[in-house]
């Protein structure tokens, strides 16, 4: 009883750091499922299309209004920049949910764990 | 087809007068802004009421209402971090509006206001603004370091426009994000429920069968219940990650 007990102390010791340290790095969301996964990246890149397109067409509008004729030139631009922001958000997603998966290792299955890598 | 699954999504004025109206727009009330004023009202007096005891030990109500105030603590502390928590009244009442919206819209005939795509993006405009506007009272111009990343000058000239474009994003994929699925779920159910009538007129041994979307509505209820939640929490922990970026510019890298 007396040599367990700093065994123990030590376990609970290590649970608690554990347990302290999930709730600093914070992230208490379940695992997504998959469908979320394509959902959440189909939003990121049809968003990056539309505010970089809306965006560009709104900036021709502007400078129409104080005569230059920059239409369409600036929405095709910025499309394109959306393009790109989009694609950087899927990739922002796509760390994330690295990182995710990483800090929660008895969550997923293995399988999982083979269709992220 | 007698009942069209898109149906429960209309949005139709209550009072045939409107109520004021702004420029030559005419506001009126309707069954979207009724449902509102009862989730804001179920959401005051079920908060209020639940802590009106203030006991040691906790009745029920009281320990839901308590148990949601040290959620959302720990979440904007744990994603937003101590200084985060100044914010704690708004991003309470954000997720809570959100949440009962959602668990509202679940009761049959009701009205599901977070399915309308101008309500989420309002939502999502404001958010973004009080975001905006407190990175520029924390850091002054110093906020917008937040749209130049670690690069050489000359990519600097393609870089920070993508990551204007990426901030706004947001815009988009939060307030789409909620509608979609409130939409994408109670269509499910509507669709589901059509197949019980078909099947039900339809008479004979397809009457039986009936059975089977009847069941998978059950299904898809529980499953609703939990996208309701799950969906008021995501858009709430969004709003603390935004938050936190605003606060911490390029800490969290």
């Amino acid at each position: 009883m007396s040599d367990t007990g700093p065994d123990d102390l030590q376990r609970l010791g290590a649970r608690l750091d554990a347990a302290e340290r999930k709730r600093a790095t914070g992230d208490q969301r379940p695992p997504p499922t998959q469908a979320s996964i394509a959902f959440r990246f189909g939003t990121e890149m049809i968003a990056g299309l539309l505010v970089g397109g809306g965006m560009g067409w709104g900036l021709d509008w502007l400078f129409g209004h104080f005569g230059f004729h920059t239409k369409p030139w600036l929405m095709i631009v910025f499309f394109v920049l959306g393009a790109a922001a989009g694609i950087r958000g899927v990739m922002r997603a796509a760390n994330e949910l690295n990182a995710q998966m990483a800090a929660a290792p008895a969550a997923p299955s293995v399988k999982q764990d083979d269709e992220e890598n | 087809m007698a009942m069209h699954p898109m149906e429960q999504f209309e949005v139709k004025p209550l009072i045939e007068h409107p109520l004021f109206s702004i420029g030559h727009h005419d506001i009126y009330f309707t069954n979207q802004s009724l449902f509102m004023v009862i989730v804001v009202a179920a959401a005051s007096l079920f908060l209020t009421l639940a802590m009106s005891g203030n006991r040691l030990i906790p009745s029920r109500a009281q320990s839901m209402a308590e148990m949601s105030y040290e959620f959302v603590a720990n979440m904007i502390h744990s994603s937003a971090g101590e200084d985060g928590l100044r914010f704690f009244p708004f991003i309470f009442t954000t997720f809570i509006f959100v949440l009962f919206c959602n668990i509202f819209g679940m009761v049959p005939w009701s009205f599901t206001v977070t399915s309308q795509i101008a309500i989420t993006f309002a939502l999502t405009a404001f958010i973004l603004s009080m975001v905006i506007v407190v990175g520029f009272v924390k850091h002054g111009f110093g906020f917008l370091k937040l749209f130049v990343p670690d690069a050489p000058i000359y990519l600097l000239v393609l870089l920070v426009p993508i990551e204007i474009i990426s901030f706004f994003t947001r815009l988009v994929s939060l307030s789409v994000r909620l509608f979609a699925n409130m939409l994408a779920g109670h269509t499910m159910l509507a669709v589901f429920a059509g197949f019980v009538v078909m099947l039900g007129a339809a008479g004979g041994v397809l009457s039986i069968l009936s059975i089977g979307p009847m069941l998978m509505i059950v299904a898809i209820m529980l499953l609703e219940l939990l996208v309701a939640a799950l969906q008021a929490y995501v858009f709430a922990i969004l709003t603390c990650i935004y938050l936190n970026e605003a606060l911490h510019l390029h800490d969290h890298h």
